[in-house]
């Protein structure tokens, strides 16, 4: 069986000739299903840009991605849309929640745009919310929600259309030490269900945690550390 | 994500934003206003003037009256044969198709005298057929009968004002009345007819049957004209089609030219004239919604400008959206949903602010409004028409919109 995501030789160029920038310069990378895998490095390293890459919201400028077993380094938009929103889970490090919106419609907007019909659709969003302990803040609005509740909608959000993997950008950047580590425990957990994890981050703690630790550094990664299972 | 979802989408976007969404659809509440406004007043003088119509002989109405010729040169001859006759209304019942009603006419002012009261008034001798070509009822005794005139019957049928100037409240039916030195009978008394183009109004635009003082014209001729004179005022017509009006007309007026050899008549035929008020109606209609149709493409721009202003402050939830899996479509549906969401709740309270304003404006100015679907469906369907052009362009740029630079922005 194919690994879950395979990289090879990935770079990425911002602008063009005297003022191009190379944010990655060849990045190597490969996560089985099940993984926890965390990507750390400085501010400018380039590990958001790899983020955005293995999470389909930006194309590389060249090498090969595999998804699956699958090319995805030149599908057209609309296909990268689908894969997004069926095989991919996002996590910011500001939660973007849609302000407007209650818990339980944020939770359901990716299975709004997989076509799912209503019903279907809250029993889905019940469960997720359930499976990260908020099952009763639904009808709150996210500024009725302290931080750690905030992100745990969030990843209730991104774990709905159950995605192959679970994509995390600082996810504890905006969270107090307490609420941070209910967070980490609730990845831990997920973990143990099986659930594939990549999460770029700042945090020692999430290294910790993690089986893998990628070091990235200057569009490069730099070394990896693996943790026996 | 059905068209349900995103209609609700919209929905919940205007409800976040209410003061923004007013200002938005400022433009069309307007725009629709001033074009329901415009309409319920034209379409309200449209209704009066059929009604105007219908109330006195219809839209079949004709007549031919003397006009004698400019040039000055006349034979004798010519000068002999001027001028309609009895013959001449003969003569076109006999040979002129598309008449159902031919009504000879003499109007003179004479002396009248009834009881004490001595007054000048004009005289109209008729035949009968007058009383359906211009729908007169009859009030009191009976109106002059066909037996009236083939006996030259000394009867007279006096229009409601009349009755009154003549005889006060007393009734008229059976009383003398004397034309110059003749005496007639009266016969009967005519309904009142009131019809006004404005409410509240004292003018009454059929005051002049009110006002008639009909007598056989057989009897006219007869004891106020000389043997020879058979002299007419006017041929009243009433056309079978009012479709067909232009071909009666021609044969109308052959008819006449070939009897007097001269252009010594005019024609009036309601129909033309009709016609001639739609098209001049028409004319202020176009201009009406001509003015409310440039208000909706400036509240078109207004909805343009503003989902582009609030478009930076919504490049994040763009972006989340695409994260989370919408494609460039969703995102355009979604936001031309919105725009025509909006636009069409701002038609709806366009049509109601029209609505009130029109009843407002006629009951200030007496003038009587109408409402017809037409107008509710143009102005709401130009409105959704102006919806979607103007949100097309803030909708392609969010549907195109790079969900790493949309998701990046602050």
């Amino acid at each position: 069986m194919a690994p879950l995501i395979s990289v090879e030789n990935i770079r990425k160029v911002y602008g063009a000739g005297d003022v191009a920038v190379e944010a990655l310069r060849g990045v190597n990378l490969t996560i089985d299903r099940g993984d926890y895998v965390a990507i750390m490095g400085p501010s400018g390293s380039g590990k958001s840009t790899l983020m955005h890459i293995l999470g389909l919201l930006d194309t590389p400028s060249g090498g090969t991605y595999l998804l699956d077993g699958d090319e995805v380094s030149n599908l057209s938009r609309r296909r990268l849309a689908h894969l997004r929103n069926r095989s991919i889970g996002f996590v910011f490090q500001s939660f973007n929640l849609l302000p407007r919106a209650s818990v339980l419609r944020n939770v359901e907007l990716p299975l709004l745009y997989s076509g799912i019909g209503r019903r279907e659709r809250q029993r889905r969003a019940r469960g997720a919310l359930e499976l990260v302990g908020l099952a009763d803040r639904i009808k709150h609005r996210p500024n009725e929600l302290s931080g750690g509740q905030r992100q745990r909608a969030a990843i209730a959000r991104a774990l709905v259309n159950d995605p192959a993997v679970l994509m995390a950008d600082e996810p504890t950047g905006n969270l107090d030490q307490q609420t941070g580590s209910e967070i980490l425990a609730l990845f831990n957990r997920l973990q143990q269900q099986g659930q594939t994890l990549i999460i770029v981050t700042h945090d020692q703690r999430v290294a910790s945690c993690a089986q893998r630790v990628v070091q990235i550094v200057d569009g490069r990664i730099l070394r990896e550390q693996k943790r026996a299972a | 994500m059905n068209a349900v979802q995103f209609v609700r989408e919209g929905f919940v976007e205007i409800r976040e934003h209410y003061g923004r969404t007013l200002l938005q659809t400022l433009g069309v509440i307007l725009g629709v206003a001033s074009v329901v406004a415009t309409l319920g007043m034209t379409a309200g003088m449209d209704a009066r003037r059929q009604q105007y119509f219908r109330e006195s002989g219809g839209t079949r109405l004709m007549g031919v009256y003397n006009q004698p010729p400019a040039e000055l040169e006349l034979t004798a001859r010519q000068r002999a044969r001027m001028g309609l006759t009895l013959e001449d209304a003969e003569a076109i019942r006999g040979a002129v198709d598309g008449f159902d009603l031919v009504v000879a006419e003499i109007a003179r002012t004479h002396k009248v005298r009834a009881g004490a009261t001595e007054v000048n008034l004009r005289i109209t001798a008729i035949e009968p057929g007058f009383e359906r070509m211009r729908d007169l009822g009859v009030a009191r005794g009976r109106f002059l009968g066909e037996h009236d005139l083939a006996t030259g019957a000394s009867v007279a049928v006096l229009g409601s004002t009349r009755a009154r100037e003549l005889y006060g409240s007393a009734n008229p039916v059976g009383k003398p009345l004397v034309v110059g030195d003749v005496t007639y009978t009266v016969i009967g008394v005519m309904t009142e007819k009131v019809f006004s183009f404005r409410r509240n109004s004292n003018h009454n635009a059929h005051e002049w049957m009110n006002r008639l003082l009909l007598v056989p014209i057989t009897s006219y001729a007869k004891r106020h004209l000389g043997p020879t004179d058979d002299r007419i005022d006017e041929i009243n017509l009433r056309l079978v089609s009012a479709e067909a009006h232009e071909e009666a007309r021609d044969a109308l007026e052959q008819l006449l030219r070939v009897r007097h050899g001269i252009d010594d008549f005019g024609v009036w035929d309601r129909h033309e004239r009709i016609e001639q008020g739609n098209r001049e109606g028409q004319v202020y209609n176009l201009t009406f919604l001509a003015c409310g149709i440039i208000a909706l493409l400036v509240g078109g721009i207004v909805i343009t400008n503003i989902m582009l202003a609030s478009f930076t402050e919504r490049m994040r939830e763009v972006g989340v959206r695409k994260a989370l899996g919408a494609t460039g479509w969703q995102v355009f549906v979604q936001f031309l949903v919105e725009a025509l969401v909006v636009t069409i709740c701002g038609a709806g309270v366009g049509l109601a602010t029209g609505v009130l304003f029109t009843l407002g404006i006629g009951r200030a100015l007496n003038v009587v409004m109408a409402f017809t679907p037409i107008m509710f469906v143009a102005a709401v369907g130009s409105a959704a028409v102006v919806g979607f052009l103007f949100g097309m362009y803030p909708a392609v740029r969010a549907s195109r919109l790079d969900p790493v630079v949309a998701l990046r922005y602050e």
